[in-house]
């Protein structure tokens, strides 16, 4: 990446990213991305680094996910941000849903 | 022999330093790779080859973790004390079965952290095993609670004390 391309995924948030490439990948029907980095701020696993965006709520509804058990679920979201918890993204809460089990039960 | 001594070693850190319920309180002591380094413990004590520190002892120590007990969660802080919602949620999940839990804190030991994170394949924590099988963080085993999938899992295992 140059330093015009790094520039710029450096000012677009952490969340925005997030959100790019798990709906690019996922084609999801719905997906909500929270920060809620405040929450956490100060405990002792992030006590003292300089991240921001560290701790975020992710609901994800997508067809992909459609057979997959939660743990595969899961590691699909961790998979496809393996960059940003490189880089200090910290804890991720997944809602991870198919399409069919958002639907109101009969 | 070196082999055999290498192993016994491994299996006292397992057995001394994980946290195990004691008449339905947590027993904590502090997990740490730094023990062939303290100046009270004698050179027969340590391992014949110097294996702390590149993984292969550690990940030793994870699989007699996760074999030995039924439910091991490697969280940050312990279980009565956790430094983090997520595993400070995943242990009150627990807490609901009568299940004995053994913990140990990644928080502690950076290599164990590290150690765990390669051994599942997962980049967070808390990590909860049952029976072997890895299960999954907070997010899941909540998830597995509310859906009976957790009691059923732990039904086998037994009670504590």
């Amino acid at each position: 990446m140059g330093s015009r391309g790094a520039a710029a995924a450096a000012a677009l948030s952490r969340a925005s990213r997030i959100r790019s490439k798990l709906q690019s990948a996922l084609e999801a029907t719905v997906l909500e991305v929270d920060d809620v980095s405040n929450q956490h701020a100060g405990h002792a696993a992030v006590r003292g680094s300089s991240d921001k965006e560290t701790h975020f709520n992710v609901k994800i509804v997508s067809p992909k996910f459609e057979g997959q058990s939660l743990v595969k679920r899961h590691r699909i979201v961790y998979d496809l941000l393996a960059d940003e918890l490189q880089s200090g993204l910290h804890a991720l809460s997944i809602v991870a849903k198919t399409p069919r089990e958002t639907k109101p039960a009969q | 022999m070196a082999t055999s001594l290498s192993n016994m070693f491994l299996k006292g850190i397992a057995n001394r330093s994980l946290s195990r319920p004691l008449n339905g309180l947590f027993y904590c002591t502090r997990y740490s790779t730094s023990v062939s380094n303290d100046s009270d413990t004698h050179d027969d004590f340590k391992p014949a080859n110097k294996l702390e520190g590149s993984g292969i002892s550690l990940t030793n120590v994870i699989e007699q973790d996760v074999k030995d007990n039924p439910v091991m969660i490697y969280m940050k802080g312990v279980p009565d004390s956790p430094q983090c919602g997520f595993s400070s949620l995943a242990v009150r999940v627990l807490k609901h079965y009568d299940v004995p839990i053994s913990a140990r804190n990644i928080l502690e030991d950076v290599e164990l952290k590290n150690a765990v994170k390669t051994f599942s394949n997962w980049p967070t924590f808390p990590q909860v095993f049952v029976k072997g099988e890895f299960i999954g963080g907070s997010d899941i085993v909540l998830n597995m609670h509310q859906t009976g999938e957790l009691k059923e899992k732990l039904k086998d295992v037994t009670s504590k004390q």
